[in-house]
C-alpha cells in the first residue's frame, strides 16, 4: 500500500558512479588475482615458469622430437634429429601407438566385423539424439525404452552367430522400438504430431474413445515387431565370442552397462532401505552395505573363480557377463547411498501435500520426490559415473583385455619391446577427453534443470 | 455466490452467512493418540455437519495440528474412531485414499511442488489421482487460480511468488481436486503482514460457497467473521467450543479466559 502524501522532504536517489578504473576488465582483473602484492607477484611469475617448463618439455617431448611412422621401437629410438642426435627417449614414438591403435580401441576383435561395432554406436547415438531435439515428447520414453532394450541389440551385433530365443526377441523389441523413437521424431517434425496421434489419424479413429487409439498403438507396434523379428532372424553374423572383445570398445561395454544400470537399481535399492517392510528393508540395508565395504577387486574375483563353480555348468557363465554383473552390483549399492542422500534432502512437508492430495506412495515418488531428488544428485550421480568408468579397468587384474590391458600388451609385442610410456599417455588422454565431457556435462546440466526452478 | 470479497476487509465487517446443514460429515468418537509415550490427544469427540466452519485455537503444543492432521490421515491415531463422509478411517488404504480425495489441505509452509509451475501444481493431482484428461484439468485449474485471483503466474514457478501467492496457489491446488472438506493448518502464520488479508480474503470466499471448513488459526478477526463454531483446545483437549460470539465475550474456562486475555492482549 503506497503512501501518497506529499511531504517536505523529497527523496533523492544519488546517481551511480562508475568505479574507480585498474578495477575493472582485464587491468583490473589482473591487478587483483595476479598482481595483488609482492607475493603474489613472485608467486605468480614462479608459476608461470613452471607451467611454461612443463608444457614446454611435454611439447619437445610429444611434439618436436615425436616419431610418427617408424616399423618397429627400434626404429623410433634410432631416428636422427635434425641436431644429429638421436631421439632415444627424449621423444615420443607415436609410431607403435598408430600401429597398436586399432587394437586399443577394438581389442581383438576381426576387423572386417568391426563396423557391427561402430554401427552399434551409431544406433546408440542416434537413439539419444530426441533428448535434444525440441520438438519430440516422450523423452522419458523414449530413454528408459533405450537403456531397456538396447543393451540385447547391441550384444546380439558384437556375438553374431546362432543367437539364442531370448537374445533374438530382445533385440527384435530393441530395433522396433528404435524405429519406433525415429518414426516419431519425423512426424513430430514433418507433421507436427506425435506418431501414436498420426496412426490413429490414418486408422479413421480418432473421434473413437481412448481404448480404442490403444489397440490402434499395439496392433501398429505388432506390426513393426513381426517385421523387425524377420529381419533379425536373418541376420548371418559371424561369431565373436567375447574372448575377442577388447580395448576402449570392451571398457565402455562394461561400464555402459553398469552406469546405465546403477540409476534404476540404485533407487530401487534406496526406496527399499527406507521401505516400512521388515523384510524388503533388511534386505536391501544388507545388500548395500556389504557390497559397498568390499573392494569391487574382490567382487570381481569371486564372480570369474568362485561363481561358475556354484552355477551349473549347463549355464555355461561367460566370464564377461559375470564380470558385468559384479560391476553392475557394486555400481548399485553406491548408486543407492547416493540415491538415499537425495532423498533425504526432500522435505517431509512435499510428501505430506503430496498425500493430502491424494497420490499413492509409486505416484508421490514419481512425480513429486524422484524428480526434485535427482536434480540434487546430478553431481554426485555424474561423479559416480566417472568413477566407475575408471574402476573397470580393473578388469585388466582378471585377465579381460580392456583398454589399460591392450596398452600394456603393446610394450610385449616383439617389434614394439619397451613401449610403455606414450601407449599409457594414449590411454590417460582417452579417459580424460571422456571423464572431462561427462563433467563439463553434468555442470551444464546442474545450471539448465537443477538451477533454481525459473529463479536464475 | 460471489466470491470477490477484494472489497471487504477479512477481519471485520458483516459475518458470513452460514449454509449449514444437518448432515454429519466428519465424526471424531473418543479419539486418543500418543506419539510414544506423550499422550497428545485425549479422548477428543468432535462432530461436525455439512457446511459448517470451525477455528480451532489454542496455545502451542496443545495438538491442533495433530488432531487436523488424523482427519486426512496425516498422522494415525490409536484409539477411538474417525468417520469422513461415513467412511472409517483404519489402515485400509482404500478408505485413506478416498478420504484423502475428498477432503483438502493447506499448510502452514505452503508445501508448493517447486519443480513444477503452478499450473502443472495444480493439475497434477486431478490428471494422476482422478485420471481427468489433461486440457480438462488445465481448464479447471486456471478457473480456480482466477478464485484465488493469480491466473497470470500460471506459468511460473513457486519460488517466483511471494509467500501469500504461493498460499492462495496451495489453496486453489487443494480446490483443483473438488474436495468438499478443507483442512487449514494455520495457513496466514508464515506470512508477513500485508500478505495475511490476501490469504484470509479467499478464505472468507471459499467459506461463502458453503465449503465445510476446519482451520487452524489465531487470526481472530476471522474466527468471529466465518465461524459457526470456535474450538479451544489445551494440552490434548478440547477445553471448550462455542459460537464466536459467547466464546469471545462470555468465555466459560478460566484457561480459556486466559488465553484470549494473552492473544488479544496486543
Ligand atoms: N512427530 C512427533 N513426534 C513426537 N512429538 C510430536 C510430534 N509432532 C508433534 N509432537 C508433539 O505433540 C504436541 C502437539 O503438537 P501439535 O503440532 O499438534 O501442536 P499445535 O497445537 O499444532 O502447536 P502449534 O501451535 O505450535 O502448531 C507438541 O507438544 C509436539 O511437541
Ligand atoms: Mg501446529
Amino acid at each position: 500500500m503506497a503512501d501518497t502524501t506529499q511531504s517536505d522532504v523529497v527523496f533523492r536517489p544519488k546517481p551511480s558512479l562508475p568505479p574507480p578504473p585498474n578495477t575493472v576488465g582485464v587491468v583490473g582483473w589482473l591487478r587483483k588475482n595476479l598482481f595483488g602484492g609482492p607475493v603474489d607477484t613472485i608467486l605468480t611469475i614462479v608459476g608461470a615458469w613452471l607451467i611454461f617448463t612443463l608444457f614446454y618439455s611435454l611439447y619437445e617431448y610429444g611434439i618436436a622430437n615425436a616419431v610418427w611412422t617408424a616399423n618397429s621401437y627400434r626404429e623410433c629410438l634410432d631416428t636422427v634429429l635434425p641436431n644429429g642426435e638421436k631421439v632415444g627417449h627424449n621423444g615420443a614414438c607415436w609410431a607403435g601407438v598408430g600401429v597398436w591403435m586399432n587394437q586399443y580401441i577394438y581389442g581383438r576383435y576381426p576387423d572386417e566385423e568391426q563396423w557391427r561395432i561402430q554401427l552399434a554406436l551409431a544406433l546408440l547415438v542416434l537413439w539419444l539424439l530426441p533428448f535434444w531435439l525440441p520438438k519430440v515428447e516422450a523423452k522419458i520414453q523414449t530413454g528408459l525404452s533405450c537403456v531397456l532394450t538396447f543393451p540385447f541389440l547391441a550384444a546380439h551385433l558384437f556375438l553374431g552367430g546362432e543367437a539364442s530365443i531370448f537374445l533374438m526377441i530382445t533385440s527384435s523389441i530393441a530395433l522396433a522400438l528404435f524405429i519406433a523413437v525415429w518414426l516419431n521424431v519425423i512426424t513430430s517434425y514433418a507433421m507436427n504430431k506425435s506418431i501414436g496421434k498420426v496412426l490413429v489419424g490414418v486408422s479413421g479413429m480418432a473421434d473413437k474413445d481412448d481404448r480404442l487409439h490403444k489397440y490402434v498403438l499395439m496392433a501398429g507396434f505388432a506390426l513393426l515387431l513381426v517385421m523387425s523379428l524377420i529381419y533379425v532372424s536373418s541376420w548371418d553374423l559371424p561369431e565373436v565370442t567375447t574372448q575377442a572383445w577388447g580395448g576402449l570398445f570392451l571398457t565402455l561395454t562394461i561400464s555402459g552397462i553398469a552406469i546405465a544400470s546403477a540409476l534404476p537399481s540404485g533407487v530401487v535399492l534406496a526406496l527399499g532401505r527406507r521401505s516400512k517392510m521388515p523384510v524388503i528393508r533388511v534386505f536391501c540395508t544388507v545388500w548395500i552395505e556389504m557390497f559397498r565395504s568390499v573392494p569391487l577387486i574382490t567382487i570381481l574375483f569371486m564372480a570369474v573363480t568362485m561363481m561358475p563353480l556354484f552355477l551349473p555348468v549347463a549355464l555355461n557363465p561367460d566370464k564377461l557377463v559375470m564380470v558385468i554383473v559384479a560391476v553392475c552390483i557394486f555400481a548399485s549399492a553406491y548408486m543407492a547411498e547416493i540415491v538415499r542422500g537425495g532423498l533425504q534432502a526432500i522435505s517431509k512437508g512435499q510428501y505430506e501435500a503430496a498425500q493430502a492430495l491424494g497420490l499413492n506412495y509409486w505416484k508421490m515418488m514419481t512425480f513429486i520426490v524422484m524428480p526434485q531428488a535427482l536434480k540434487l544428485m546430478i553431481p554426485n550421480i555424474v561423479g559416480n559415473f566417472i568413477g566407475l568408468l575408471k574402476d573397470t579397468t580393473l578388469v585388466s587384474i582378471i585377465g579381460l583385455y580392456d583398454i589399460l590391458l591392450m596398452v600394456k600388451a603393446s610394450g610385449q609385442d616383439p617389434n614394439w619391446l619397451g613401449l610403455h610410456s606414450e601407449p599409457l599417455l594414449f590411454a590417460a588422454g582417452v579417459f580424460f577427453i571422456i571423464c572431462f565431457a561427462m563433467s563439463k556435462y553434468s555442470q551444464h546440466l546442474e545450471r539448465t534443470i537443477a538451477g533454481g526452478y525459473g529463479r536464475r | 455466490m460471489s466470491m470477490d470479497t477484494s472489497t471487504v476487509d477479512p477481519t471485520s465487517g458483516e459475518y458470513v452467512a452460514s449454509t449449514m446443514s444437518d448432515e454429519v460429515v466428519i465424526e471424531l468418537v473418543q479419539v486418543n493418540k500418543w506419539y510414544g509415550e506423550f499422550h497428545v490427544l485425549k479422548d477428543i469427540a468432535l462432530s461436525v455437519n455439512k457446511g459448517e466452519r470451525i477455528v480451532i485455537c489454542g496455545p502451542s503444543g496443545s495438538g491442533k495440528s495433530t488432531l487436523i492432521r488424523c482427519i486426512n490421515r496425516l498422522e494415525e491415531h490409536q484409539a477411538g474412531d474417525i468417520l469422513v463422509n461415513g467412511t472409517a478411517l483404519d489402515t485400509n488404504v482404500k478408505n485413506i485414499d478416498a478420504i484423502r480425495r475428498d477432503v483438502g489441505m493447506v499448510f502452514q509452509s505452503f508445501n508448493l511442488f517447486p519443480h513444477l509451475t503452478i499450473l502443472e501444481n495444480c493439475t497434477l493431482a486431478p490428471i494422476w489421482v482422478k485420471g481427468m484428461p489433461k486440457a480438462e484439468a488445465e481448464k479447471v485449474a486456471m478457473q480456480y487460480l482466477e478464485r484465488v485471483k493469480i491466473p497470470e503466474q500460471a506459468a511460473k514457478y513457486p519460488g517466483q511468488l511471494s509467500g501469500g501467492q504461493q498460499q492462495r496457489v496451495a489453496i486453489a491446488r487443494s480446490l483443483c481436486m473438488s474436495p468438499n472438506i478443507m483442512l487449514f493448518d494455520e495457513p496466514t502464520s508464515a506470512l508477513d503482514p500485508e500478505m495475511i488479508s490476501e490469504v484470509l480474503d479467499v478464505m472468507v470466499g471459499l467459506a461463502e460457497t458453503g465449503m465445510t471448513m476446519l482451520v487452524v488459526t489465531h487470526e481472530m478477526g476471522f474466527a468471529k467473521k466465518v465461524a459457526d463454531r470456535v474450538i479451544f483446545m489445551d494440552q490434548g483437549e478440547v477445553v471448550e467450543q462455542n459460537t464466536p460470539d459467547e466464546f469471545f465475550n462470555n468465555p466459560k474456562s478460566d484457561r480459556t479466559k486466559l488465553f484470549l486475555s494473552q492473544i488479544l492482549a496486543h
